[in-house]
């Protein structure tokens, strides 16, 4: 079966010379899990930005869909883009309209230029917007603004509005990190069954180690800009564990959170 | 004010006298302000001795200025007719040109923001063109309009949009480049094409910051409007210099008066708007 | 037919509805009562761009021996608008003293200042200098008057909001001190709305540049009065290069006041 998503040999290397990415290949295929690890820095966030074209890439290929996305531009780069579908860590709803219409915002790839510029979505794509918020649970906020929601709710709106999008690929760029322990555990949930669902291969950047092997089929680690680890979650060793963090499973265990609010610090 | 930045220098110097004082202002205190206030009182007096004002002069006119307002005060009502079909085409300038400025202004805006088609260029020419619009007063561009439109309300309309439009795309790309960049880059991410993340996630954020400045500039817009008759526009401003000039000061004064609640009544009702959406 | 469905919740849509069928209704009406018609404006524009490119271009300087009294005319505006702002600056601090509930020693009397002043702002400058000129004769000094009033009552009000947003607090904990009421200024006030205070002021100096151009037009002197002859005389090519030179010098206060804004509040 054709990959997904192929890597070949991308280098990421920014203006001020940090080299995010080194030499990264990899393939995805479809129905695939993959929990994307490592410490903050190590380039987890360049690599899925790479893939949309986010972020330019320096060296290398990426291929979605068996086509070269890296160098396409304007409306084939906006074709491409449609295919994936991207969660964010602060969900980046617009919050001013109502959660129907940013569920909405997903069809606007697909739609027409003057269509799209008004906002005129068909009664299909509103029933399934609405069918999809069911499913979410939130249809008794369809008509709410956004802002109203607490923050897992504003990120099921945020799924759902990728889902939309019908992709072949979901990205996650820290999903649950701005969550509480059981809205995260919510989301992680219905990422896991949305996608297994529809057949649509996942990628998900996680800090938590605990929930990168519950959930995922297949774990990739990233260190300095390298993959050190690309394998299924049984196959995770401590020692392994120790080559991407750099440090022993015990001191992780402890040391998460603090980690983790210095990555959110430096996303910002 | 003098006294004041006076206080501040001495605080500032006290290092120089030490063993006496115990300082009690904490140490980064805006070094600043007591220098611009020093400057500011030089400049003004400088600029009251420039100006050469015959104060005697005015000073024993001040009498004057009172039987003017007691003049004012008696209204005289004759011309009602007159004074309220001005003031209300006071008013439809004023409006009007809020609209046709509203939409120019989300358009220039959306070419004035850097955020929304990314091309710097773009966006500098653009600012710059309505800086400069912008930093010439309206009745300049009404009084070019007259030359251009001839007498009447028409030259209003297209000389206070000519100010507003600039004011418009100033502050609408002001408030679009206020939205996240990322929201824009998860609706990019959906492969929506500019334009299209435009009308849907830039200006709907930023709707309730157009509703406040368009209040903001209603007011201006009709108390530039009430001037604009004075250089020859039309409207209420026209018939308030005329029956100044003719020493008709009972109709000027219910025109006045009109004026001022007209405009009262625009400022009340954009500050309970304001707190509505705040 | 199915029923549509909708996007936003159903009240929203009707205030969105009404905001919509109003601003249409405005529209037309004054579009109306003004006989302001765009499609006329676009088909006369030929004849306006040619009176742009013929009369307006290319800029034209004003006579050699005239040029000195063109600068100084400039100079005399921006004076006439420094000089009014310190002074209605000075007053109105002591006026909004008197106008904040939380501040004045008068508590009950805030109410009258500070409708005093709305009435003051509310009636628009260039009224003002029409209602000083019929009384004191045409001049710089009516026109440094009429600023006054404007900005003063301006900044009454704004001052009266920055002592109200900031100080609130620890003027009551000076008053619970049992400091008195110039002591609460100067102890309390002061040092925590000064730089507030500064700011509005040089908004206003920026108003005030573009208001005193506007009041010279009408007998204030100024750039504004030369600018108003050269139109009045048909040399609209001198005109020009005037109001560009307005320009210039309404962008440069503006500049120079952002930057002392940025100091300010650092």
């Amino acid at each position: 079966m054709q990959p997904i998503l192929k890597f070949n040999n991308v280098s990421k290397h920014y203006p001020n010379g940090v080299h995010a990415l080194r030499g990264v290949s990899l393939d995805v295929k479809q129905g695939e899990f993959i929990s994307i690890i490592g410490p903050s820095g190590s380039g987890k966030s360049t690599l899925l930005r790479a893939i949309n074209r986010l972020i330019p890439i320096s060296g290398g290929e990426v291929l979605l869909d068996g086509e070269v996305i890296s160098k396409q531009r304007g409306k084939s780069l906006r074709r491409q883009r449609r295919k994936v579908g991207m969660i964010f860590q602060n969900y980046n709803l617009v919050y001013s309209l109502s959660v129907v219409q940013n569920v909405l915002h997903g069809r606007l790839g697909y739609m027409s230029g003057i269509k799209g510029v008004f906002g005129i979505y068909s009664e299909e794509d509103k029933q399934k917007a609405l069918d999809l918020l069911k499913e979410m649970g939130l249809e008794q906020f369809s008509y709410n603004r956004a802002s109203d929601l607490s923050g897992g709710q504003k990120q099921r709106v945020g799924i759902a509005r990728a889902i939309m999008q019908e992709p072949k690929l979901l990205l996650c760029d820290e999903p649950i990190a701005s969550l509480d322990p059981s809205s995260a555990k919510t989301i992680m949930e219905l990422l896991h069954d949305m996608t297994q669902k529809r057949n649509i291969s996942c990628m998900v950047n996680l800090h938590q180690l605990d929930v990168a092997l519950k959930y995922s089929t297949r774990i990739i680690g990233l260190s300095k800009g390298e993959v050190v680890f690309d394998g299924p979650p049984e196959k995770l060793t401590d020692e392994m564990i120790e080559k991407i963090y750099g440090t022993s499973r015990d001191n992780l265990m402890i040391g998460g959170n603090a980690d983790e609010k210095a990555d959110t610090a430096d996303c910002a | 004010m003098s006294v004041n930045s006076k206080e501040n220098i001495l605080v500032l110097n006290s290092p120089k006298n030490k063993p006496k004082r115990i300082p009690v202002k904490c140490k980064q205190t805006n070094r600043f302000i007591p220098v611009f206030l020093i400057g500011v009182v030089v400049l003004s007096v400088l600029s009251l001795v420039y100006l050469e004002i015959d104060w005697i002069k005015m000073f024993s006119r001040i009498p004057q200025i009172g039987e003017v307002f007691w003049d004012l005060g008696h209204l005289d009502f004759a011309n009602i007719d007159l004074i309220f079909t001005s003031l209300i085409e006071t008013i439809s300038i004023a409006v009007l040109s809020l609209l046709y400025s509203l939409i120019l202004g989300i358009i220039f805006g959306m070419f004035a923001a850097r955020n929304v088609f990314n091309i710097p260029f773009l966006s500098v020419i653009t600012q710059s063109f309505f800086t400069f619009l912008r930093a010439v007063p309206t009745p300049v561009w009404v009084l070019l309009m007259l030359v251009c439109l001839g007498m009447g309300p028409q030259a209003g309309v297209a000389g206070l949009c000519v100010h507003t439009t600039a004011f418009f795309t100033k502050s609408f790309a002001q408030s679009f480049e206020s939205i996240p960049d990322e929201t824009i880059e998860a609706l990019e991410v959906t492969g929506a094409n500019k334009l299209t993340v435009f009308t849907n996630a830039i200006l709907p954020a930023a709707v309730s910051q157009i509703v406040a400045w368009a209040g903001m500039r209603l007011e201006t817009n009709f108390s530039e409007c009430a001037i604009l008759g004075m250089v020859g526009a039309g409207g209420i401003g026209f018939v308030i210099s005329n029956s100044l000039q003719g020493y008709d000061y009972g109709t000027a004064g219910v025109a006045i008066l009109l004026v001022f609640i007209v405009a009262y009544c625009i400022e009340r009702i954009f500050v309970r708007i304001k707190k509505k959406f705040a | 037919m199915k029923k549509r469905i909708p996007l936003i919740a159903h009240d929203l849509k009707r205030l969105y509805t009404a905001f919509i069928i109003t601003a249409l209704v405005l529209f037309v009406v004054c579009s109306f009562l003004t006989e302001f018609n765009v499609m006329t404006l676009i088909a006369n524009s030929d004849a306006f761009w040619e009176f742009i490119t013929e009369d307006f271009f290319p800029p034209a300087l004003p006579k050699t021996s005239r040029i000195p009294g063109v600068l100084s005319s400039v100079l005399v505006t921006l004076a006439l608008a420094m000089s009014s702002t310190a002074i209605a600056a000075v007053l109105a601090f002591f006026t909004a003293l008197f106008g904040s509930e939380k501040v004045s020693p008068f508590p009950r009397f805030a109410k009258v200042v500070r409708g005093f002043a709305t009435f003051l702002r509310n009636i628009p400058a260039l009224v003002w200098a029409f209602i000083l000129f019929s009384s004191l004769g045409i001049g710089t000094g009516v026109g440094f008057v009429a600023l006054c009033i404007t900005s003063f009552a301006f900044m009454v009000r704004a001052f009266v909001e920055t002592m109200e947003d900031v100080s609130q607090d620890c003027v009551e904990s000076l008053q619970a001190v049992g400091a008195t009421f110039p002591q609460r200024v100067s102890q309390a006030i002061l040092p925590s709305c000064l730089s507030g205070f500064l700011s509005w002021f040089l908004y206003c100096v920026e108003v005030n540049i573009r208001a005193s151009t506007i009041v010279g037009m009408v007998g204030g002197g100024g750039v504004g009065l030369t600018l108003f002859s050269y139109i009045k005389s048909f040399q609209y090519d001198i005109a020009f290069s005037i109001i560009l030179l307005i320009a210039v010098m309404v962008i440069a206060v503006d500049q120079i006041t952002g930057k002392l804004r940025k100091e300010i509040l650092k």
